[in-house]
């Protein structure tokens, strides 16, 4: 047994009891006893290092396989570690294009700007003109970042994934991991991991959020370096503004929060609704409020996809989300995959419709719709009734939770459901143009409309 | 004959003037419901955000025809939004090449540094 095996033991271990003791040995109620333990997991992740808190923050994308408690308290894992000596970077840099970053920049910072576990980054100046695949060139001598994937990070996480599976292979002879497919899930971690550590597509995916944002000009995807860009290193145009985790000083520069979560939130709307593709990794530090009142994002290693069907079929669920219509919901999470045995979905609609009453209207004249609690009953309702949850659809749900959440921070009052109106008004009225539906629906529409005559 | 034409032509009015007072009436609810806390009132509320966002257009559509701007609705936007859609593919493309063309300069530099200079210089010699 490897050092490094014994000490993920060791950890798991005594977190385990910590989380035994927090719970009261169990005789706290199970909500609470899920948050103890929770907490001791996000504990246990931070203090084994670099995959773990990378495992960690891809299983608070996962509210399908996982409690509600355990995706919201990985969501905090904030992976900042001391930054490397700059002759490391310095080396990796040499490596990916031939020469040092004194030959690639005309100034390179050598102190990081940021620092987590997979990559630090460093400002820098450009030296000549740099073309993005969309919007206007970056001038010579324009401020930027450079992210550097840090050395040996893949064979650590490799590594790491391997002994997961290890020892996950002997819990699962005790039987105690039945329910979960741990194995598709650690390749679908793997296969994650693999996609955020390839610069180039996270490059990629912030020129396409540019060309969908393209006329919104309260949104700014800073422009892609492709010439200084590799599969370890990525060069962005340098953002200036303040992370939403510090509203303060964004405040005190006269910037109107209340505006910002408004735009922010249509802005997500606007990326499931209509564009199909959307940043699902939007916490705080990943959203910057920029001095002319602006929203910029960052760092574009999480997001998903929607094909039209799947957009319609969301736009209905969030058509049944505001008129508080279970039917609805039910009917269209179908299309998403969401498959409920028939003589279910009866007592489902019914438990469904309890909790829109419960959560999607405020209890006072102040509050208003709660999606977090609703998201995280609804995901619960499902596993209950043993409904296989697919990953777009828990990442969708997990998503509108963080939007809800990151907006409130910004604007207390705003309702998140409310935002999606106009969006789930164009989209099913677009629906209802589409020449097929017409043609299906014309024969009752002319029966009804000489029913209304005659009578 | 004629009066049941002017029957008809009655109604037709009749028809018309209910409908545009509905109309009117969903196009105010629908504004009213935008400025308000929530969407509630069920399917109707839908009728009347439609109604309220159709109005709107129009509005946007008359002024565009005052100012002699207004395309029909098949004409550019979809057409501008594909030539846009290609320029950005293309743009990817670019980008593609351009990282290429990085790593190229790498292999490069890594083969003069392992000798490979003195191969084009030694025949640039002769």
């Amino acid at each position: 047994m490897s050092a490094r095996y014994r000490k993920i033991l060791s950890v798991l271990a005594k977190r385990w009891l910590l989380g035994l003791v927090d719970a009261r040995l169990g005789l706290v109620p199970s909500g609470r006893r899920r948050e103890a333990f929770a907490r001791q997991a996000r504990l246990a992740c931070e203090e084994l290092g670099t995959s773990f808190i990378k495992i960690g923050q891809l299983i608070s994308v996962r509210p399908d396989v996982f409690s509600s408690e355990l995706v919201f308290e990985l969501e905090k894992l904030r992976d900042r570690v001391p930054p490397m000596n700059y002759e490391v970077i310095r080396e990796v840099i040499t490596g990916e294009f031939g020469c040092p970053p004194e030959d690639l920049f005309s100034s390179f910072e050598k102190e990081a700007m940021a620092s987590a576990s997979i990559a630090q980054v460093h400002r820098a100046k450009l030296t000549g003109e740099a073309r993005p695949a969309w919007g206007d060139p970056l001038p010579e001598g324009s401020d930027v970042v450079v992210k550097v994937i840090r050395p040996n990070v893949e064979e650590t996480i490799t590594a790491d994934l391997e002994m997961a599976r290890r020892f996950i292979s002997r819990v699962k002879k005790t039987g105690l991991l039945r329910r979960v497919d741990v194995d598709s899930l650690l390749d679908q971690i793997e296969a994650s991991l693999g996609r955020e550590m390839d610069m180039r597509i996270e490059g990629r995916t912030a020129e396409r959020f540019a060309f969908n944002f393209r006329r919104d000009e309260g949104i700014i995807i800073p422009r892609v370096v492709w010439k200084r860009t590799t599969k370890s290193v990525l060069t962005m145009e340098y953002i200036e503004g303040w992370p939403l985790s510090e509203l303060a000083s964004a405040r005190k520069a006269g910037i109107d929060t209340h505006a910002l979560a408004l735009y922010g939130a249509r802005a997500f709307m606007k990326q499931v609704l209509e564009h199909g593709l959307f940043h699902a990794d939007l916490h705080h530090a990943n959203l910057f409020a920029t001095p002319d009142n602006r929203i910029a994002y960052l760092d574009f290693g999480i997001f998903d996809t929607l094909t039209a069907v799947e957009r319609e079929n969301v736009a209905h669920v969030l058509a049944a989300l505001v008129y508080r219509d279970a039917d609805r919901a039910l009917k269209y999470s179908s299309g998403l995959g969401v498959k409920i045995r028939p003589d279910r979905i009866e007592k489902m609609r019914l438990e469904l419709g309890r909790l829109m009453d419960r959560t999607l209207i405020g209890g006072s004249a102040d509050e208003g719709p709660d999606m977090k609690h609703f998201g995280m009953g609804f995901m619960s309702l499902l596993k209950k009734y043993g409904v296989d949850i697919p990953v777009g659809y828990g990442l969708l749900v997990k998503s509108l939770v963080t939007v809800e959440g990151v907006s409130r921070g910004l604007y207390p009052d705003i309702d998140i459901i409310d935002t999606a109106r106009p969006f789930v008004t164009r989209v099913l009225a677009g629906s209802l143009g589409d020449p097929a539906r017409l043609k299906e629906r014309i024969p009752a529409a002319v029966r009804a409309a000489v029913r209304e005559l005659l009578v | 004959m004629s009066n049941d034409f002017i029957r008809f032509l009655a109604a037709w009015a009749l028809v018309h003037e209910t409908a545009d007072e509905g109309w009117k009436a969903a196009v105010s609810r629908g504004g009213e419901a935008g400025r308000g806390k929530g969407m509630e009132g069920g399917p109707e509320a839908f009728v009347d955000g439609l109604a309220a966002m159709v109005a709107e257009e129009k509005e946007r559509l008359k002024e565009e025809i005052q100012k002699g701007t207004a395309h029909p609705a098949s004409d550019s936007p979809a057409d501008g939004g594909s030539m846009e859609e290609i320029r950005f593919e293309i743009g990817l493309i670019r980008a593609r090449l351009e990282t290429m063309e990085t790593s190229l300069d790498k292999i490069l530099k890594r083969l003069d540094e392992a000798g490979g200079r003195k191969a084009p210089s030694s025949s640039g010699e002769k």
